[in-house]
């Protein structure tokens, strides 16, 4: 029996009956899955992506965007006003993100508690998952020499303004300081989903279809009963069905494809809550211009964090987090404003920008749908509050990137306004910030299927299994009923650590 | 704390307002471009719709002969150049690659952005006050043609002009050609990071 089966070389269709399905490899399906096979339980990972290897990784923006994000790095709101990168393939978002690892802060585990009727999840219910994935994937802190020249111009900012901020931590070993991680890792540095928890899984028993696209929740009403689709080819094309038979589904596709595909599948949801309650950390940048090459676009990027306006729980005043950003040639021409020879010319500082990058710690509730053919769409419009929230934010950066020694600073917006001074910052309107005027984006997709034990207020109970469809369990950021405020690949991995047991259970029922 | 659809601030308290007016949803916003482009195609579009030649070299795998013309015209605006060190966007191919990159799209994405071209080339010129295509404007009538989407007063029409440079920029700066100028020394692969 072959543990690992790329779809797309399937020459027939497939149907099977496991102990438990998981749908979507990223991390927090992932872990699912090496959960339950170290379990000793049959369990099956699904994963619409394909199975890429850091020999794919050949660190062009024109080759990687296509491979490992959803809809070619072109996903968008509906409105078309964020754009949303999400991964794709075994490992899903592990296999672009930049490694940061933040534990979800414990204000936000009690607001949980309070406010959402989640239960068995504090700070230190989920120590012991935290523990496990902090040594499963090696999190360690950046070395201070390795803070490359964007972040140093940003701790240097911190410090002549006198605010909070510090080192981050990441998941990479033997990393090689290319500044290439989000287009995959070619040095196979990162400690993620692909490279840990899924052969991880296999040496247990688990096994895995890559391109296998999950159509429909297969249930009866009251209990899951497994799931079906079609294996895709190479240009994602469905060739052959497959049916999965499963005392468990586990969902792992993302907090946009999750919700999508339970919605697609009429799994029962008396409340209207499915989909509800989703999050996007949206953010946007500032750029600042230095009389000396920053190269920013090389070494370890987002190494370093400000603080000084992020607060988190009930009545946060402060929302926002600070960190640097940074893209490669394409990433960077998408974000500078205007086009033609201006723009041109405004390329030409490439190499002596330094990018600083505002995320709110959101509170707008978005929504998934499910549209043509079951796909994700992500209805979002970021509230006045969130609005201001960023505008603080971005005026933020644009001191921090004038104290580190900035000639001048500019926005990604329209007519974008230029500022040279402290004065000239402070003066300036903010009503450019706002979508479809600033260009903006968001990495952390969260909520649409919330934790919590009221089945009017969320979709799954604090054990992870649906309230209505007995057997369906959610595994992915999809859980969490508000924003985090950090990144939350580390939560993921926790969560569907800290609900593994409950998985188990429910097959042993 | 309001949410999309339900917004539940009473009059006054803005603090859970929606921003601006991105209420039009993406699907509402589809069928108003299929509604104009019906208009188009019963009024104008007949007699608009011929004199596009078919581009050189392989066989186009997405786009139409007149669609690979309205991505040329878009792409040499876009990525007009500063300077004689760099290639223009048809030296580098840029509609040959996004010739490819919409044949790799989904159904639905690869509908949607096709709508958008022949908004772009029908009816963009003439919300700016021209009567001829988009193509068979001059270069200075298609940059304010293009001006006119950035700074649309519709926000849809905006952010589709976001992904449209998006994906042109994708395809010229794919190119190390570009990279030069710009002092970007490439992957590292290969090399000592």
């Amino acid at each position: 029996m072959t543990l690992f089966e790329e779809g797309r070389n399937r020459t027939g269709p497939a149907t099977l009956s496991v102990d438990a399905v998981v749908v979507g490899l990223g991390a927090g399906g992932s872990m699912a899955l090496r959960q339950l096979a170290r379990a000793g339980v049959s369990v099956l990972g699904l994963e619409a992506g394909g199975r890429h290897t850091p020999a794919q990784f050949n660190q062009r923006e024109d080759e990687m965007l296509p491979l490992l994000f959803q809809d070619g790095g072109g996903r968008m709101t509906a409105d078309l006003a964020i754009r949303v990168l999400q991964g794709r393939g075994v490992g899903g978002s592990t296999l672009h993100n930049t490694n940061l690892c933040k534990r979800t802060p414990s204000a936000i585990l009690e607001q949980w508690a309070l406010d959402y009727g989640v239960s068995g999840a504090s700070a230190a219910d989920l120590e012991r998952s935290y523990a496990a994935v902090e040594a499963d994937l090696s999190i360690t802190e950046i070395p201070e020499d390795a803070i490359n020249g964007n972040n140093r111009l940003l701790q240097r900012g911190v410090s002549a303004l006198g605010w909070r901020g510090g080192v981050l931590r990441h998941n990479r070993v033997g990393c090689r300081r290319s500044g290439f991680c989000e287009l995959g890792c070619a040095y196979d540095a990162k400690q993620n989903a692909a490279k840990i928890l899924v052969p991880q899984a296999m040496e247990a028993g688990g096994r895995v279809f890559s391109d296998a696209r999950v159509d429909r929740i297969l249930h009866d009403g009251s209990r899951a009963t497994g799931v079906a689709g079609t294996f895709v080819d190479d240009a994602g094309n469905a060739t052959f069905p497959f049916e999965i038979r499963a005392k468990i589904v586990v969902l792992g596709g993302s907090a946009t494809g999750s919700a999508a595909l339970a919605l697609a599948s009429n799994v029962p949801d008396p409340y209207d809550r499915c989909g509800r309650g989703l999050r996007l950390h949206p953010g946007s940048v500032a750029a600042g211009i230095f009389e000396q090459p920053v190269d920013a676009h090389r070494g370890i990027p987002q190494s370093y964090e400000c603080t000084e306006y992020l607060e988190f729980g009930r009545g946060a005043e402060k929302r926002v987090w600070i960190l640097t950003a940074f893209a490669h040639p394409i990433g960077t021409a998408s974000m500078l404003p205007g086009f033609g020879a201006k723009h041109m010319t405004r390329m030409r500082k490439y190499r002596h920008l330094a990018v600083f990058s505002a995320m709110v710690h959101d509170e707008t509730e978005g929504r998934v749908i499910a549209g043509e053919g079951g796909r994700p769409l992500l209805q979002y419009a970021m509230t006045e509050a969130d609005r201001r929230q960023l505008a603080i934010g971005l005026r933020a950066c644009g001191r921090l990137l004038l104290a580190a020694g900035a000639t001048e600073v500019t926005f990604p917006a329209i007519d974008a306004p230029t500022v040279t001074t402290d004065a000239a910052l402070n003066a300036l309107s903010m009503d450019f910030i706002r979508p479809h005027t600033l260009a903006m984006s968001a990495v952390h997709p969260m909520g649409s299927m919330a934790l919590g034990d009221d089945p009017k207020r969320s979709v799954v109970a604090s054990t992870g299994e649906h309230h209505q469809l007995k057997g369906l369990f959610v595994a992915d950021g999809s859980l969490f009923p508000t924003s985090l405020g950090v990144p939350p690949q580390w939560s993921i991995y926790a969560f569907s650590h800290h609900l593994s047991p409950h998985m188990i259970d429910a097959i042993k029922r | 704390m309001a949410t999309n659809d339900a917004p539940e601030r009473p009059a006054g308290d803005t603090a859970g307002a929606s921003v601006g007016p991105g209420r039009l949803s993406r699907r509402t916003f589809v069928k108003a471009f299929g509604a104009a482009l019906l208009a188009a195609a019963g009024g104008v579009g007949l007699v608009r719709s011929r004199g596009y030649v078919k581009p050189p070299g392989a066989t186009l795998l997405a786009l139409s002969a007149s669609e690979y013309a309205i991505v040329s015209a878009i792409a040499s605006r876009i990525a007009a150049t500063d300077g004689v060190d760099m290639p223009s966007a048809e030296e580098v191919g840029v509609a040959r690659w996004v010739d490819g990159y919409v044949a790799a799209m989904d159904g639905p994405l690869r509908r949607d952005l096709l709508r958008l071209l022949q908004y772009v080339e029908q009816l963009a010129p003439t919300a700016v006050g021209y009567a001829s295509r988009f193509t068979r404007l001059s270069a200075a009538d298609q940059d304010a043609v293009l001006a006119g989407m950035e700074a649309s007063r519709i926000p849809l029409l905006r952010g589709a002009f976001g992904a449209l440079k998006g994906c042109i920029y994708l395809g010229y700066y794919r190119d190390s050609r570009t990279w030069k100028g710009l002092g970007y020394d490439g992957p590292l692969l290969g090399r000592t990071p």
